[in-house]
């Protein structure tokens, strides 16, 4: 009986819970596609400013160091290892669609992963692309209205 | 390490708590969790061969 009532409540909450927005899917979009941008167009100016500057400066201090992007083309080692750092570094939109475009950061060359700072290069390569995860959905929740 | 974990906290701060208050004590303690693990896992592997 108790079950039951339990049971109706969740159905009455699923009914009364708000369809999300599509703007919100958009804003999500591009909050990924361009780091801050999901925070430009809610006009939040300072997460805009400090959650997407952090992933441009990830990047770009990453790309400083010598790091690696990594793609599904590997040299000597299995196809299925490149998934998971690819997808975080895939995190950071169109900063890797633009090194994907000039083949800039993709190749492995001995000397630059001779580089002490080679291995810190790609973590901050792939912290900046999940950081920029936590952007998209930070947005997305402002959007639909989920979150101040 | 510290640029990482500024970097890092920055993010966790700003998406996290209701007030601008607690979103710069939530940063700045993560910040400090940062920097404190991250040293002692520095010096316990510093020791492992």
């Amino acid at each position: 009986m108790e079950d039951d009532l339990v049971k109706t409540e969740r159905l009455q909450l699923a009914d009364e819970v708000e369809p999300t927005p599509g703007s919100a899917w958009l804003i999500g979009l591009a909050a990924w596609f361009v780091p801050g941008l999901g925070h430009l167009l809610l006009r939040r100016w300072w997460r805009a400013l400090l959650m997407g500057g952090a992933v441009w400066v990830c990047f770009f201090v990453g790309m400083a160091m010598g790091g690696h992007l990594f793609d599904l083309y590997a040299e000597g080692s299995s196809v299925l290892l490149q998934i998971p750092p690819m997808i975080a570094n895939v995190g950071t939109g169109i900063l890797y669609g633009v090194s994907w475009m000039f083949d800039y950061g993709f190749r492995d060359d001995p000397a630059q992963a001779a580089r002490a700072t080679y291995e810190y290069g790609n973590t901050f390569l792939l912290i900046a692309g999940l950081l920029n995860y936590l952007n998209m959905l930070d947005a997305f929740d402002v959007a639909a209205g989920r979150k101040p | 390490m510290s640029l990482f974990a500024a970097l890092a906290s920055v993010v966790f701060g700003a998406m996290s708590k209701d007030t601008t208050r607690d979103r710069v004590i939530y940063g700045l303690k993560v910040f400090a969790e940062f920097m404190v693990i991250g040293l002692i896992l520095g010096w316990i592997l510093y020791f492992i061969p």
